[in-house]
């Protein structure tokens, strides 16, 4: 039984990163009605520089993450500049978007084997753990659940109570009638890709302690992301969210009746089902 | 003869001369290999050219061919080649899965589900041992083919054979789709879904069509690459054959047919060349596929002259629309649209209030109102756009309430959209021929193999497509890109594919909005000669003048609900409508 109770709370810290990783591609996809196949990279980037600057320049962890966020939002300026803004007013705009962001994500990928190289390595966090009852919980798990739900109602909060925010859902509700309005769509689609970039980053940073951190980390969070948003509708920030922890607590109990391959296997075959089922997701309604 | 088998004795030809000239077997294997690949792009170019749907997982489609032809072959005994050739079953069925789960729901959700399908195979192919033993990955031998010991052949050499006469055989077919009314819906539901749904083309079944025929070829493809790698592993479902496959598509031109072919001839031989740079592979081809996008969008094929054929326009006869529409028009006077308490509310707000009316056969009815009247929702509630909270509608006799557009469409009830919806890349004459869509019914292997009943009714389609360019004066302007015509143009072109859709009831959105007093003059025109042949025609406008001259009745709707129904000279004095347009019950008299 202990064992159960030790999982739901390792599976709730996993189900948080991925839910920073959904969040963000929600929140593109509801603003600029394309996907960002690269943000698994961006991702992956913030476990790199919180390994770089915490094992190779000393810096401490706490201090390393919003490095890591810095980084994050250089990386997503320079995915949008490259490979988003330039394709969005063409016809075939999110076709497009999606493949240059593929070639994008790959080329991070190689980029860092390559330069750093493909191998694992482990990342210090917050030292020590905090019992309840039979149940080890490591302060960077808590950490991690803390520092989500904050980015949660931080965002929000800025989405509902600023003026970034209002001009943000008005350019996902139509981009031309926010042109016509005065807002400069363009600007808010930067700022939108580039939020989304730090929270991904700080994922990175806040779970590579967890999972350690791999090169091929990117890649397999944004499947799973992709699982949680097309499951929590695509577009809602809540549902990314709710859905990122159940599916972090679904694969660790799967964890512990079958093999990992088995359970990702199952996690993946959600999506395939959700959408024959419920098409626009559990919360979503059908966007237009 | 006919083109087909032209094209088909020339890949006998070439497929001869290459067995027959090609001496060394590394070249005969590597040529086969490109035939492979190609023949991969080829069948992903279904999806992301013809409908412009972006796949990241078509290795499912690729590996589960190969694993299935593998699998049949070894386990139970089956003749490996006559599996390679059923392959393409459990390709297609994949297909339909994920085609009905995601492709029905647009192209991000595709993109998606086609990579989250891969890694699910691939899990199952590493996972699931005692069939597949894992990583290990399952050892396939090919017996010799037949035409080996016929014509003294090596083993690549008629390995290459089969795969050149597979291909062209996948390219006849394939130009025979493209050329189908199945083929042009897929570009239909690429440019303008609510438009091709709305012609009674029914998109979800064709986007499924779609990924099936696309999966079933990938999956064969898959099959026919087994003889020459032997061993069938988890590899092939991997990211890296998706990736190959959509770059292969890319680069080589995903619109064209040869493109990928293209493509994939240069993905087999650039990496036997790249053999040095083998760490940097994939970066560049990453950096390959970010060029393409950014600066080439088209394609190799785009930068070969001629590149883009469109179906030209037949030089014009002497077909009369009327003569046309009318055998299947029903008689004077039967109602051929019954709408009875008809409502719909967004979120309180009553869009429709409680509408009636009735449309009888030759009628030409306006629907009138002041902004926000609900006209537009009405018509969106009759042609299966919106669906309604509660009445019915009755399009001769039969409820075609809550039904698809598309089917909808297909009692004789078709739509135009106020803002003028055509398919912009494709020409005139091919917009009107795609909207032909319903006219006659294409079996699917009658268009695959262009049998004789084929070409009879391509050739009722095209008559149609004429008389209706013809009806609308835009014979001229046949050849011509959608895109480039000026507005007014663009909406008669999207009254025109309407009417090619075989209408026995038309509904037009507002069709004088936008045009120029003379075009405004040849719309009124048209549509009193559509009137005198016959047709019922139901029309919203805020051109009243126009509406009075032409209309036979006119309804009025005023937020949401319907005020008056009548002669026009009835509605021009109804005090009702008086008070709605102008907002006071009597006209003021000023007295000095």
């Amino acid at each position: 039984m202990e064992i159960v109770f030790q999982q739901v709370a390792n599976g709730l810290s996993v189900g948080m990163g991925y839910a920073l990783v959904a969040l963000g591609l929600s929140l593109i996809f509801g603003v600029l009605h394309v996907i960002n196949f690269a943000h698994g990279e961006t991702f992956m980037i913030g476990g790199l520089v919180t390994l770089i600057v915490t094992s190779l320049l000393g810096v401490p962890y706490l201090l390393a993450l919003p490095i890591a966020g810095i980084a994050g939002a250089i990386l997503g300026l320079g995915i949008n500049r490259l490979a988003v803004q330039p394709l969005l007013q063409r016809r075939d705009g999110s076709a497009d978007v999606l493949l240059a962001t593929f070639a994008v994500s790959i080329l991070i990928h190689q980029a860092v084997v390559v330069l750093w190289g493909p191998a694992p390595a482990r990342i210090d966090g917050l030292p020590g753990a905090i019992e309840i009852g039979p149940v080890v919980l490591t302060n960077q798990r808590l950490f991690v659940l803390a520092i989500g739900l904050a980015f949660l109602l931080a965002l929000e909060w800025c989405l509902k109570r600023t003026r970034f925010g209002t001009e943000l859902r008005a350019v996902a509700q139509s981009q031309f009638a926010s042109r016509v309005v005065g807002i400069e769509v363009d600007r808010v689609n930067l700022r939108t890709f580039v939020i989304a970039a730090v929270i991904a980053a700080v994922g990175g940073g806040l779970l590579s302690p967890v999972i350690l951190y791999s090169s091929l980390m990117g890649q397999v969070v944004i499947i799973k992301a992709f699982v949680v948003v097309v499951i929590g509708g695509m577009g809602s920030i809540v549902g990314a969210v709710v859905c990122g922890l159940l599916i972090g607590l679904l694969e660790s109990m799967l964890g512990l009746v079958t093999s990992e391959g088995t359970a990702t296997a199952v996690i993946y075959s959600l999506l395939l089902a959700v959408l024959l089922v419920r098409p626009y997701g559990l919360a979503g309604k059908k966007a237009r | 003869m006919s083109r087909t088998s032209v094209w088909l004795a020339g890949g006998l030809l070439v497929a001869f001369l290459a067995a027959f000239l090609i001496d060394s077997p590394y070249v005969a294997g590597l040529l086969a290999y490109a035939l492979v690949l190609g023949m991969f792009a080829l069948g992903l170019g279904v999806t992301l050219g013809q409908m412009g749907y972006v796949t990241f997982g078509h290795a499912a489609f690729f590996g589960l061919g190969a694993y299935a032809a593998g699998l049949m072959s070894t386990k139970f005994g089956f003749n490996f080649w006559l599996m390679a050739f059923l392959a393409p079953l459990p390709g297609a069925a994949l297909g339909v899965l994920v085609g009905f789960a995601a492709a029905r729901l647009g192209g991000a959700y595709f993109a998606i589900a086609t990579l989250t399908t891969a890694e699910i195979l691939r899990l199952v192919a590493a996972n699931w041992i005692d069939l597949t033993r894992g990583p290990m990955g399952v050892l396939v031998t090919s017996p010799p083919l037949p035409w080996q010991t016929l014509f003294g052949w090596g083993q690549q050499q008629s390995y290459l054979f089969l795969l050149i006469i597979v291909v062209t055989l996948l390219l006849v077919g394939l130009r025979n789709l493209q050329r189908s009314p199945l083929g042009r819906a897929w570009v239909a539901v690429r440019e303008a879904p609510d438009l091709a749904e709305s012609l009674g083309i029914p998109t979800v079944r064709a986007r499924v069509a779609n990924v099936a025929i696309s999966g079933g070829i990938a999956a064969l493809a898959g099959a026919l690459l087994v003889p020459k790698i032997f061993v069938v592993t988890p590899d092939l479902l991997g990211v890296g054959y998706s990736a190959t496959g959509l770059l292969a598509t890319i680069m080589g031109g995903k619109a064209s047919l040869f493109g990928p072919l293209l493509g994939g001839f240069a993905f087999a031989v650039l990496p036997e060349s790249l053999r040095f740079v083998d760490a940097a592979r994939l970066a560049i081809f990453a950096v390959i596929l970010l060029l393409v996008v950014r600066l080439m969008p088209g394609g190799i094929v785009s930068l070969l002259p001629g590149f883009r054929r469109n179906t030209r326009a037949p030089t014009f006869g002497q077909h009369t629309l009327p003569a046309l529409l009318r055998p299947d028009l029903p008689a004077t006077g039967t109602d051929v649209l019954t709408v009875r308490g008809l409502r719909k509310a967004f979120s309180g707000l009553k869009a429709t209030d409680d509408v009636s009316f009735t449309v009888r056969a030759g009628e030409l009815v306006g629907l009138i109102g002041p902004n926000g009247a609900g006209k537009t929702t009405c018509f969106n509630l009759l042609s299966g756009f919106a669906k309604p909270d509660a009445g019915d509608v009755l399009c001769l006799g039969q409820s075609v309430n809550g039904l698809a557009p598309h089917r909808i469409a297909d009692h004789g009830m078709v739509r135009s959209f106020q803002q003028a919806a055509v398919c912009p890349t494709l020409t005139v004459y091919e917009n009107a021929l795609t909207a032909t869509h319903r006219a006659a019914r294409e079996p699917f292997l009658s268009a695959l193999l262009r049998l004789p009943g084929c070409w009879r009714r391509e050739h009722d389609r095209r008559l149609r497509a004429e008389a209706c360019l013809g009806a609308m004066g835009l014979q001229k302007r046949a050849d011509e890109l959608a895109s480039d015509l000026p507005y007014g143009d663009q909406k008669l072109l999207a009254i025109a594919m309407a009417l090619a859709a075989q209408p026995k009831i038309l509904l037009l959105d507002e069709p004088a909005a936008g045009l120029n007093q003379v075009e405004a003059a040849q719309l009124a025109k048209v549509l009193g000669d559509l009137r005198r042949a016959g047709l019922t025609i139901m029309v919203v406008d805020h051109n009243l003048k126009m509406m009075m001259a032409l209309c036979d009745r006119i309804v009025v709707l005023h937020h949401g609900a319907k005020i008056a129904e009548g002669t026009p000279e009835a509605v021009r004095g109804d005090t009702g409508v008086i008070q709605a347009y102008f907002g006071a019950a009597e006209p003021t008299v000023v007295t000095p």
